[in-house]
């Protein structure tokens, strides 16, 4: 059998674009995450609950104005959460510390994910793409590539572009940045640095409030998600380096790209072994050694983390402790 | 604190008299509480005296319940070491998982090491079912309980005098490990890490030891957990009970000795006697964590252990008074906010959701009485006690502030 033929050239083509774009949807979520955190020092384990939270209200809005005001309307609602969480939850435990602030984000996670089972039920609800944006917008070997994956990658770049000239090219910008070195010297010049910090967290909030609503409508929206994106994120950024922007897309690309290849893959590490005779041996013992590397795939992005664990502490891109 | 020894000494005669005071029920429930106390005992000298937090904690008590089941398989059921010494296999499998987890996780430190914890428990979460052999799959791993030394280990007091007996035991020998001079480095890695290192200590290593250690009595709590239910499944592994524990044990208080196990015992406790009640536990749970590391930063037994050691310039009886008036607007409001949930819960269930016929909302009972949900009365009561106990509670805390203020 050749080794690549025009179909599995297609398939790698095709797992290596729904690579980048899970990729792009986990580097919208972790940058939120990641500009908090070079902010306030917080990191806010709630996280991908605003995440879910985009994905549920999404949902709920969408009978009522239609997709396309829901997702425009779902990131507002959410982004007024996570104000009102900063302002009433966070300021209030910021003297006892960073790890406490982790704590109190962590229960709120919990909170969240309770209150979206109380209301919406334990299992997964109906939000699908609606029926005109569900299309193939081209086809390889027969294969259709659905049109709303390159629809939630075009918006995940928009949002990047919007982000990065707001935080480059204005005023505010400018405000934010050095809010970030000199929190003091910023208030000094008559900046009101608590307003600022709001602001950042409400807009990260919406980050990922918006990649929820239009994740969820491709992949399921149930209460789970959070902690599943949420650990996915957690990874990225051990992977990239917590508050270096480069890091979180180069590790949120990778993770994307490598899970994709891996779904599609049937690799075993018994096959491997095969090359220097201990196949037999290897599907003797069975276990890790003989599973296909598609039912792995869950597992890959840490076996990453632990490998840059070891040869990179600090993270791809992440500055020495 | 004179009062400390005693206070141990009667709590110990109360759990070893126990099976002769309770019901059956309750006796499984102070099985499973010991066993919370011991898993939060073990998470506290990592996060209390070390200072790392883990969110993943449920892997180590997991790995230590999937060796107790194995060790009670070996050769044929008669089990690798008697009944009684099978929490030493959890204990062992613990250490080791520790250990290396340990020396990956600890490579990085404050908000990295909970991420890393975290995802590491997770893979092994995402492992387990795969690993049908080790895991048993969907179905777990089920077992028996052999008898050993003479006793049966059939009916639930021998399991709840062993279970007590193990807890006790490493709760002691953590106690002991706090005075080691290992258990005294787990402070200074909690309060100045760098200059721990400049002391010449690694810190890598020093960190992979506690970790192991901890670990070590999470997996022991876990092995616990399998002799009582004999069985295990990767349920165990799944992350809400890695959020239990860390709920638990800061409630309790982490950074006091005694704090996360009665928080663990608490909290279980409320658990079991809520589970026919209330199917939103975990919610409550929440809610108090939030309510308790933000008005109470010390938990529970430390608020406690601050307040008897700083006495206020009060005097006793005004305090308490005050106490007594927080305590009870408090209470309003907790009923308040419990009716509202109570109420929204059922309103918004699945059964109830398809007894709605076109513009007919049946009548929910709560509390035995029934309510109509689109009347204005139990949104009334739920809401208005709400507002009357967070009122309340602001008027006393602002009378207290003026007073002191009067004083000073």
């Amino acid at each position: 059998m050749p080794f690549f033929t025009e179909v599995s050239v297609d398939q790698i083509l095709f797992a290596l674009l729904n690579g980048t774009i899970y990729g792009l949807l986990l580097f919208m979520v972790s940058a939120g995450l990641t500009l908090i955190f070079g902010m306030m020092g917080v990191l806010n384990f709630a996280h991908a609950s605003f995440y879910m939270l985009g994905a549920y209200f999404a949902y709920t809005l969408e009978p009522l104005t239609g997709f396309w005001m829901a997702i425009i309307l779902a990131p507002i609602l959410v982004a007024g959460i996570g104000i009102l969480v900063e302002r009433f939850i966070l300021r209030h435990v910021h003297e006892h510390g960073h790890a406490h602030e982790l704590l109190v984000t962590f229960g709120l996670a919990v909170v969240i994910a309770e209150i979206i089972k109380m209301v919406y039920g334990k299992f997964a609800v109906d939000y699908r793409v609606p029926v005109e944006l569900n299309f193939a917008a081209f086809s390889l070997s027969g294969i259709d590539y659905p049109f709303y994956r390159l629809l939630m990658g075009g918006i995940a770049i928009v949002m990047f572009v919007a982000i990065y000239a707001l935080l480059t090219k204005t005023r505010v910008g400018i405000v934010v940045r050095s809010a970030i070195y000199r929190p003091q010297m910023v208030e000094a010049l008559g900046h009101n640095v608590p307003v600022v910090f709001m602001g950042v967290f409400g807009i990260g909030a919406a980050l990922a409030g918006l990649a929820g609503a239009v994740a969820g409508a491709f992949y399921t929206t149930n209460p789970n998600m959070a902690l599943e994106l949420g650990v996915m994120v957690f990874v990225v950024v051990v992977v990239g380096g917590l508050g270096s922007m480069g890091g979180a897309m180069a590790a949120s690309l990778l993770i994307g790209i490598t899970n994709s290849l891996a779904v599609g893959s049937d690799f075993r590490i018994a096959d491997l072994m095969a090359f220097v005779g201990m196949g037999g041996w290897a599907d003797d013992i069975g276990g890790l050694l003989t599973m296909r590397m598609s039912s792995l795939a869950a597992t890959l992005p840490f076996f990453i983390m632990l490998l840059v664990l070891v040869l990179r502490p600090s993270g791809l891109m992440g500055e020495k402790e | 604190m004179k009062f400390a020894p005693l206070f141990l000494l009667i709590s110990v005669a109360v759990l070893i008299v126990l099976p002769w005071l309770v019901s059956g029920s309750m006796l499984n429930a102070a099985v499973q509480m010991l066993i919370a106390a011991l898993f939060a005992m073990a998470f506290g000298l990592l996060c209390g005296q070390a200072g790392m937090l883990s969110f993943g904690h449920a892997a180590y008590f997991g790995i230590g319940a999937f060796a107790a089941v194995h060790a009670m398989n070996a050769f044929g059921g008669e089990g690798l070491l008697p009944t009684p010494l099978l929490p030493l296999v959890g204990g062992a499998t613990g250490l080791v998982g520790g250990l290396l987890a340990g020396y990956f996780s600890t490579k990085r430190t404050g908000v990295y090491f909970a991420m890393i914890t975290l995802a590491l428990a997770e893979l092994l979460h995402a492992l387990a079912p795969h690993l049908k052999t080790v895991f048993g799959g969907e179905a777990g791993i089920s077992s028996f309980r052999m008898p050993a030394w003479g006793i049966g280990f059939g009916g639930l007091n021998d399991v709840y005098f062993l279970t007590l007996v193990w807890t006790l035991v490493c709760i002691g020998l953590l106690y002991l490990f706090s005075k080691t001079p290992l258990g005294r480095l787990a402070l200074g890695l909690r309060e100045n890490a760098h200059r721990l290192r400049f002391l010449g200590y690694n810190t890598n290593a020093l960190g992979t030891l506690i970790f192991a250690v901890s670990a070590m009595f999470a997996g022991v709590a876990g092995a616990l957990q399998s002799i009582n239910i004999e069985a295990a499944n990767y349920v165990v592994l799944e992350s809400h009970i890695s959020t239990a524990v860390v709920l638990n044990s800061y409630i309790g208080g982490v950074r006091v000795f005694l704090g996360p196990a009665i928080g663990g015992a608490v909290m279980t406790f409320f658990g079991h006697v809520t589970s026919d009640l209330t199917r939103v536990w975990l919610l409550y749970q929440g809610i108090i964590f939030v309510l308790v590391m933000m008005f109470l930063p010390r938990g529970l037994m430390g608020e406690l252990v601050e307040r008897a050691r700083n006495p206020s310039a009060e005097g006793v009886a005004q305090t308490l008074g005050t106490l007594l008036m927080r305590l009870a607007s408090l209470a309003i409001a907790a009923f308040g906010a419990v009716f509202t949930i109570e109420f929204l819960q059922r309103l918004l269930s699945p059964e109830y959701r398809a007894d709605i016929t076109e513009g007919n909302w049946p009548d929910i009972t709560l509390f035995s009485y029934d309510w109509a949900p689109l009347s204005i009365a139990p949104w009334a009561i739920g809401l208005g006690l709400f507002g009357l106990g967070i009122a309340l509670a602001t008027l006393i805390n602002r009378r207290v502030a003026a007073r002191k203020e009067a004083q000073a």
